[in-house]
């Protein structure tokens, strides 16, 4: 079983080789972390989605059970990024 | 394949994704405000929606959708987890779980059973979930991902039959060679009921349109389960597991679920797709001349069966019953056409189906968190000069 801190390590490289544009993300503070989403899927799957707080809190818990190298603190900074922009005012 | 680990074949299967230059996503800062730019094009399906490039998932605009059968062009593509091309010389696929006789068999095997040709709909389960009030969880397809294919190969109940079925088995779930990202996350396993699984249209497919089936629809060999949600119809199989309950992970039990009618606490898995319609002609926005209009489209019912099309051209104050024309098959989609005398001005056309189980298509659908069931009333609005 891996370690989602390795997973990310051992990631970083393919990730960055692509480093070519395709999907936009605002850059505001916390974007930087959106790069740990597209370790396992295209950023596109995260950004079609609009939640509340709870739906991407447990969106994100989900993620972090699956290896996600997402630690509290990163939490609270991406939940208050997908908030900013990602938000369904009448969703859970 | 055998001697790999469970880790290890995740590890390749996630590598083969990253390392795709299809597949390959990355970032930049927007300036702006939230936007996301279409990603590039797949080669092939250049006319398609790309609503994620990795997993790969490509919907058709609705106007593309313009013959019985779908060209491969314009063949919708959902994946839960891509999957490395698999070479049909070496392809195998085991039979286990609640049998006596646990075979491997190779697609020279599957030639040698009774040969099945038929036209089938496949549907996302999630088509028009972008449609949902609020926005649901899950791929935000809007009309495109369906569309019609031939496939051949041949009966599951044949296969499962050299398997010799135990009489404790009640449900068939079906595997493929697609891994999840990390061990951790669920693999993509799907069951039937023994009744769909034996039912003689259930079929393992090798061939699309008298072709080979692409690597991006499942070949080599690819479940069909005509009349159920597209889920059902498992790609690359590897794996045929006989079960005594419906299969228990993540696809059965919490994706593909939606709320129960009689108890809305509780979720069942999907089975068979809604009574649905959709206008392909005119479309969405178009500017007509005055005068004679063939509005037509597609209409199609899952496990129930077609019995009518009516279609309103004033909002869905009156209906008139359209033509049913074409090819008919069981679990095909049906052409339906109504002769228009459009006159000057702006109108709403709408197109609703019924069927054999008494189902109609409804003017607004429950909001339900995954985005399933949306088979509302498709509505088309033009300007006739
Ligand atoms: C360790 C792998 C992994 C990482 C990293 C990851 N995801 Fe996911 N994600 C998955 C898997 C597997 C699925 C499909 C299964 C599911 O929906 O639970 C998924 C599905 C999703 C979905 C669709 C499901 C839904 O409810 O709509 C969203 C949204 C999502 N991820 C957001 C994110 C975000 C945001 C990040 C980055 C903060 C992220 N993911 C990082 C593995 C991952």
């Amino acid at each position: 079983m891996w370690r989602s801190l390795a997973l990310a390590a051992a990631l970083g490289t393919a990730v960055a080789a692509h480093a070519q544009q395709e999907v936009e993300v605002p850059k505001t503070p916390g974007w930087e972390l959106i790069m740990r989403c597209v370790i396992c899927h295209s950023v596109e799957i995260a950004v079609q989605q609009r939640f509340g707080p709870q739906g991407w809190s447990e969106t994100l818990d989900r993620m972090i059970k699956y290896g996600a190298p997402i630690p509290p603190e990163d939490k609270a900074q991406l939940m208050a990024y997908l908030l900013r922009h990602y938000r369904d005012p009448a969703g859970r | 394949m055998p001697h790999e680990t469970e880790a290890a074949l995740s590890r390749r299967g996630f590598l083969i994704a990253t390392g795709s230059t299809l597949a390959a996503t990355a970032l930049r800062p927007a300036a702006g405000d939230a936007q996301t730019p279409a990603p590039p094009p797949v080669p092939g399906k250049e006319k398609l929606i790309v609503r994620s490039s990795r997993p790969l998932n490509l919907e058709a605009r609705v106007t593309d959708l313009t013959t019985y059968h779908t060209p491969e062009s314009a063949f919708f593509v959902r994946n839960n987890y891509d999957a490395a091309p698999v070479d049909p010389a070496q392809w195998s696929m085991r039979i286990e779980g609640e049998v006596d006789n646990p075979v491997v068999l190779r697609l020279d095997d599957l030639r040698k059973l009774p040969a099945l040709t038929q036209d089938v709909t496949l549907e996302c389960a999630g088509n028009g979930r972008a449609f949902h009030q609020p926005r649901a969880s899950g791929i935000q397809w809007e009309h495109g991902a369906v569309g019609t294919q031939r496939f051949t190969g041949v009966r599951l109940a044949d296969v499962l039959a050299l398997a010799k079925l135990r009489p404790a088995a009640r449900h068939v779930a079906f595997d493929g060679v697609d891994k999840p990202p990390t061990p951790q996350a669920p693999d993509f396993i799907r069951s039937v009921p023994l009744w769909k699984a034996l039912a003689p249209h259930t079929m393992l497919a090798f061939e699309m349109a008298g072709r080979p089936i692409p690597h991006l629809h499942g070949g080599p060999v690819r479940a069909i389960v005509p009349g159920f949600v597209g889920s059902a119809s498992i790609k690359w199989l590897e794996r045929v597991m006989a079960l005594t309950e419906e299969f228990n992970g993540f696809y059965m039990k919490s994706n593909y679920t939606a709320p129960r009618a009689d108890n809305d606490k509780e979720v069942y898995s999907l089975q068979s797709l809604e009574v649905k319609s959709v206008i392909v002609n005119p479309a969405e926005g178009a500017r007509l001349a005055a005068g004679k209009v063939t509005a037509w489209g597609w209409a199609w019912a899952g496990e129930g069966e077609l019995t009518g099309v009516d279609v309103s051209t004033d909002g869905g104050k009156t209906w008139t019953t359209a033509t049913l024309v074409g090819p008919s098959d069981r679990y095909a989609w049906r052409q339906w056409e109504h002769a228009w005398d459009a006159a000057a001005g702006s109108h709403t056309l709408m197109a609703r189906a019924t069927d054999s189980l008494g189902r109609m298509q409804p003017a607004s659908r429950a909001f339900n968190r995954l985005g399933y069931r949306w088979n509302v009333i498709h509505a088309v609005k033009v300007d006739v000069a």
